[in-house]
């Protein structure tokens, strides 16, 4: 992703969403509904529940050179599967806590709860995610000393 | 010491076997320095048992992986010699019911520490060790290049240097004297501390440097006593694949991410994987982040209650502050 960029070529923002079935999703599309000015950074994966993430999903984004990746759900309690997210948000922060120690920053995942009829709070998540993403500027990913770009890093 | 704590083992395996089907323990390997896993299937070998700093195995993954004898009907229990650390990784299978409790006979050793053979001969000499010594707290090691005097502290491993658990805490008979922690819990997490003062960039440049040279021989993985998926494991399924065979640093990241994300709030720090890696790589350094991180989160602690749950295996809906 983005390897073959020159560094100094200004580039769109690869930020991977991954979005529950029943709220995100939902809230996601009330937005468009509403006709909310988003950011188009974003490119959503749809799953069934924040349960199904696999924090390990989010590391290989990350390792691969997505800049950002944003994780939305159900808010807990409201899970359609009742306990989805609640299993979720204790790997999600963990998983958080731990990217900083491994040389990638916390800033550049994200997860939050945005129910299906809060377009508004759903424009607002992005709006403000890929705004930090953006902050951070492109993320080099885990390149090789030998082949990858270190002076970038 | 040891040799009294030897014969007490001896003659406790001796009058626990009509209730044991088999017992694993450490014997000599090929040379003095070397202990490797005996499984004792018969009382007169219980002689072949040996104890000693050497014993730097841990044999609870036995329980759950290759050759594990099949358990039927009728079948009577497994014997497992056990150090503190060791012990720990036993509470955690109990935990996760991949063994069942009364199928053990636990033969716990409270352990001084053990040795860290790559320490013996610093700075890769490439002296040959001939023979060595040991006393209550100096190592006397003879090599082709003379004679080398050394205190057991500094040679230990690293996992031993901040033990906070030498004494098993599940046994049935306990043998020797208890033995006091190394370090006191604050200092628990002191080797990490020292990366996480680092800045990120130096941190990526870290962990680039060390798993730049990872073989992905995934020793670290078999010698793990919770790595139980064995041919499951994600590393190298088809379906779904998440790793292929290129040997580029990402796959490389990946593997241990799978690896350290696994043991979250499992890991009992045993140090096999460390023990084990060819590239000395310290890869049990994101496990104990991770214990880091779950403590401080969720207050949990690896291993220690056969009655806790690991974290990630359960949910707490009250806990908003995450």
């Amino acid at each position: 992703m983005g390897k073959t960029d020159s560094p100094t070529e200004k580039r769109a923002l690869t930020i991977i969403g991954f979005l529950c079935n029943w709220c995100s999703y939902g809230g996601a599309d009330t937005a468009g509904v509403c006709r909310f000015k988003q950011p188009t950074d974003l490119r959503v994966i749809r799953v069934p529940c924040t349960g199904r993430m696999d924090p390990l999903f989010i590391a290989r984004a990350l390792i691969l050179g997505a800049d950002g990746v944003l994780v939305s759900g159900c808010h807990p309690r409201d899970c359609h599967y009742a306990v989805g997210n609640l299993y979720a948000r204790r790997r999600l922060e963990i998983l958080k806590r731990m990217l900083p120690f491994m040389g990638i920053h916390a800033d550049r995942f994200h997860y939050t709860w945005v129910s299906a009829s809060e377009g508004q709070r759903w424009q607002q998540v992005v709006t403000e995610f890929s705004e930090q993403v953006g902050g951070l500027g492109p993320n080099p990913g885990v390149t090789s000393f030998h082949t990858g770009n270190r002076e970038e890093l | 010491m040891n040799t009294s704590i030897l014969s007490e083992l001896k003659k406790q395996a001796q009058q626990a076997w009509p209730e044991l089907d088999l017992l694993i323990g450490w014997e000599t390997g090929y040379d003095t320095l070397h202990t490797t896993p005996v499984f004792i299937k018969d009382s007169s070998e219980i002689q072949r048992l040996v104890w000693n700093p050497f014993c730097a195995q841990n044999l609870a993954g036995y329980l759950v992986k290759s050759p594990i004898v099949p358990r039927g009907e009728g079948s009577k229990k497994i014997g497992i010699c056990v150090k503190g650390c060791d012990s720990r990784s036993v509470v955690a299978l109990i935990q996760e019911k991949l063994v069942a409790r009364d199928m053990l006979f636990i033969f716990g050793i409270p352990c001084r520490g053990v040795i860290d053979l790559r320490k013996l001969i610093p700075n890769q000499t490439g002296a040959k060790i001939l023979s060595v010594r040991l006393t209550d707290d100096q190592v006397e090691v003879e090599h082709s290049k003379g004679l080398q005097h050394l205190a057991f502290a500094d040679v230990l491993m690293r996992k031993c240097k901040r033990c906070r658990y030498p004494d098993p805490v599940i046994h049935d008979v306990l043998l020797g004297e208890s033995v006091l922690p190394r370090i006191e819990s604050h200092e628990l997490y002191q080797d990490v501390a020292a990366i996480e003062r680092l800045s990120l960039q130096e941190r990526l440049a870290f962990w680039q440097t060390e798993l730049d040279r990872c073989l992905r021989c995934y020793a670290c993985r078999n010698a793990c006593p919770l790595c139980v998926c064995q041919d499951r494991c994600i590393a190298e399924t088809r379906d779904p694949k998440w790793l292929t065979q290129y040997m580029n640093l990402p796959e490389k990241f990946m593997f241990h991410f799978i690896h350290a994300l696994h043991l979250a709030g499992r890991c009992t720090e045993c140090g096999e994987c460390e023990r084990v890696c060819p590239m000395e790589i310290p890869v049990s350094l994101i496990k104990e982040e991770l214990n880091k991180i779950t403590k401080e989160l969720l207050d949990f602690e690896a291993g220690l209650d056969l009655e806790g749950v690991p974290p990630l295996l359960t949910f707490s809906p009250a806990e908003t502050g995450i």
